[in-house]
């Protein structure tokens, strides 16, 4: 029992990591240029995606590299083209218009993938299982909670520790006066999107071996997403990894009590949560209040 | 008399009069019956967003809330029997859930309003697609008859289309009246300057709390007619995408400028939607695709461009 309880809740560590990675780009996306981006799961999707058609053709490392920096590029140009021009209306417009998109995307996919769920194999340099005693624990999985948490550190340090990161916070807060500071808000909403894709994108690439792929991924890990930031407070790295990892941890080992009903927990825990402290755990005065 | 005429209440009302006697379109009467049902959905939506300037994503929790609660309050209290108890019970239902939402978002703005309504509609569609004992889970609720209403039997689809016709024509009166009334001008002024509002000693929580009431019960009896239509209650009624649905036709047609905008965008919307996935398989790809044009190219819908001129 106790191992077993043991190996959910590792489980939900790393699956509660890799929702914070995605998270945390709809999470600063929201905060800066205030848009609820619902094409942000499609880019999860497509990491997984892209790197799935390109690991059999150019190899393990070279797809690696190279997917996060496709899956940038599409954030660069549905930003250009698309979001920039709701930016400042009604929140519902950038709503419908991610989630268009959203929905074309995932078409597409199935069109050229079929309904079918794909599993991916793990990477050989962490197959195989990590023994302790009588505890067994699968390497892959913990090598996506290290890599997950190392994407969250470096995004941690690029906003917490350079000059870019403080005018991201500031951006947050008053635009206008950022902007009229002479910083340039457009590039600043730009670069903030297409971080987000990438992180999104990377998750997806490390996520596909442990819960394979299909083509509505995208639109399921949205929903997480929501709940975490709205748990950890709007545009703060710590509280979005601590909402992941609550929302991993309390879906994780919920299923050994009421299977049922994982679903509906994360909403239930965020419906407290925001009932004593409206702005989310460690959530600050923002731009969409 | 001529004031008569020129309201578009008159023409919309003779159009669908006559429904089931056009050539082609009549056979499909099902259809006409769905088009009702979303005018009224629509209507009530626009209440919140074209009147009151509510991001509200949503509506489509207070829709599958009436669908349930009809459903469930015919098969379990009306047994085969009842038929407008159940559906004024499901509205009722519906009113009291957007309350209870209401309540407790009346005074968030902007985006953080549009999420936590997704949130609170993802709860009540996980709530119904896991409680199987209740609500049918996966399979739904089935088992759902139209019976005879004041002697008139309703199995027949014409005459359930003229009941649905009956309501619409009821709903859109009373959301009209509301939105003319005082309090419809209230709420236009909420939606034009809320801060102003509230230093002229308006209670715009309250406002909002009320429409939002107001619109859950029309939202919760087009779910229950829907529910009566399809003889049947599933979670997918309650899936956010229907939430998008209804915002997409209330701005296609043009809800942020005219009271009609939602008759004209759920018309057009529900009809492409028929005939797209009729001729493609993958119809969704064209669906998303229009969510970004209409969007980007008609911003105040198709009404906006007809005032304009």
């Amino acid at each position: 029992m106790e191992i077993l309880v043991l190996s959910l809740f590792l489980n939900g560590i790393g699956l509660g990591l890799v929702y914070a990675a995605v998270a945390i780009g709809f999470s600063l996306v929201l905060g800066v240029s205030g848009v609820i981006n619902f094409s942000h799961g499609i880019m999860y999707a497509l990491g997984a995606y892209f790197f799935w058609v390109l690991q059999g053709k150019i190899g393990f490392w070279p797809s690696v590299v190279l997917t996060p920096l496709l899956v940038a590029m599409i954030g660069f140009a549905i930003e250009r083209i698309l979001v920039r021009r709701v930016y400042g209306q009604d929140p519902l417009f950038g709503l419908v218009i991610t989630l268009g998109f959203a929905m074309a995307i995932e078409e597409l996919i199935r069109m050229i993938f079929g309904p079918a769920a794909y599993s991916v194999s793990a990477p050989s340099f962490a197959k195989g299982v990590l023994i302790f005693g009588n505890f067994v624990y699968p390497v892959y999985r913990l090598f996506i909670s290290v890599v997950a948490a190392a994407m969250l550190a470096a995004l941690w340090i690029l906003v917490e520790k350079t000059n870019f990161g403080a005018v991201v916070k500031a951006g947050m807060f008053n635009p206008e006066m950022v902007g009229a500071l002479g910083n340039n808000l457009t590039f600043l909403r730009t670069s903030v999107f297409v971080i987000g894709a990438a992180l999104a994108g990377l998750s997806g690439i490390i996520a596909a071996p442990v819960w394979g792929i299909k083509s509505q991924m995208g639109t399921l890990i949205l929903m997480p997403s929501f709940v975490i930031v709205l748990m950890g407070g709007l545009g703060s790295i710590p509280g979005t990894i601590l909402g992941g990892i609550l929302v991993g941890v309390s879906t994780s080992l919920a299923t050994l009590i009421i299977p049922r009903f994982v679903d509906i927990i994360p909403y239930l825990m965020m419906g407290f949560i925001i009932y004593f402290r409206p702005r989310g755990i460690f959530g600050e005065q923002n731009i969409v209040e | 008399m001529k004031k008569i005429f020129k309201d578009p209440y008159l023409w919309i009302f003779l159009v669908f009069l006559c429904y089931p006697l056009y050539p082609y379109l009549g056979d499909y009467i099902s259809l006409g019956t769905e088009l009702l049902i979303w005018f009224i959905f629509t209507l009530s939506f626009n209440l919140c967003l074209g009147y009151t300037g509510l991001p509200s994503f949503g509506h489509g929790a207070f829709y599958g809330l009436g669908a349930y609660g009809t459903a469930l309050t015919f098969l379990h209290l009306y047994n085969k029997d009842g038929f407008f108890a159940p559906v004024i019970l499901g509205a009722v239902i519906g009113s009291l859930f957007a309350g209870l939402v209401g309540y407790f978002i009346r005074n968030k703005k902007g985006v953080y309003f549009a999420m936590l309504t997704v949130a609170f509609t993802q709860v009540l569609y996980f709530i119904c697609w896991r409680w199987d004992e209740v609500t049918g889970g996966e399979a739904g609720l089935k088992g759902i008859v139209r019976s005879s209403f004041l002697g008139i039997d309703m199995k027949d689809p014409y005459n359930f289309y003229y009941f649905v016709f009956m309501l619409f024509a009821l709903s859109a009166l009373v959301i009209r009246r509301i939105a003319d009334s005082p309090f419809g001008r209230s709420l236009l002024a909420i939606k034009q300057n809320p801060i102003r509002a509230e230093s002229l000693s308006y209670n715009t929580g309250f406002y909002k709390f009320a429409v939002y009431m107001i619109s859950g019960f029309f939202a919760g009896l087009g779910g229950g007619l829907y529910c009566f239509l399809t003889q049947s209650a599933f979670a997918s009624v309650l899936d956010w995408t229907k939430s998008g649905d209804v915002v997409i036709a209330t701005l296609l047609g043009g809800g942020t400028v005219s009271f009609y905008g939602p008759i004209v965008g759920s018309l057009i919307f529900v009809v492409a939607q028929e005939l797209l996935s009729a001729f493609w398989e993958h119809w969704m790809l064209l669906y998303g695709l229009s969510f970004v044009i209409i969007i980007l190219a008609l911003p105040t819908g198709l009404m906006g461009i007809l005032k304009k001129k």
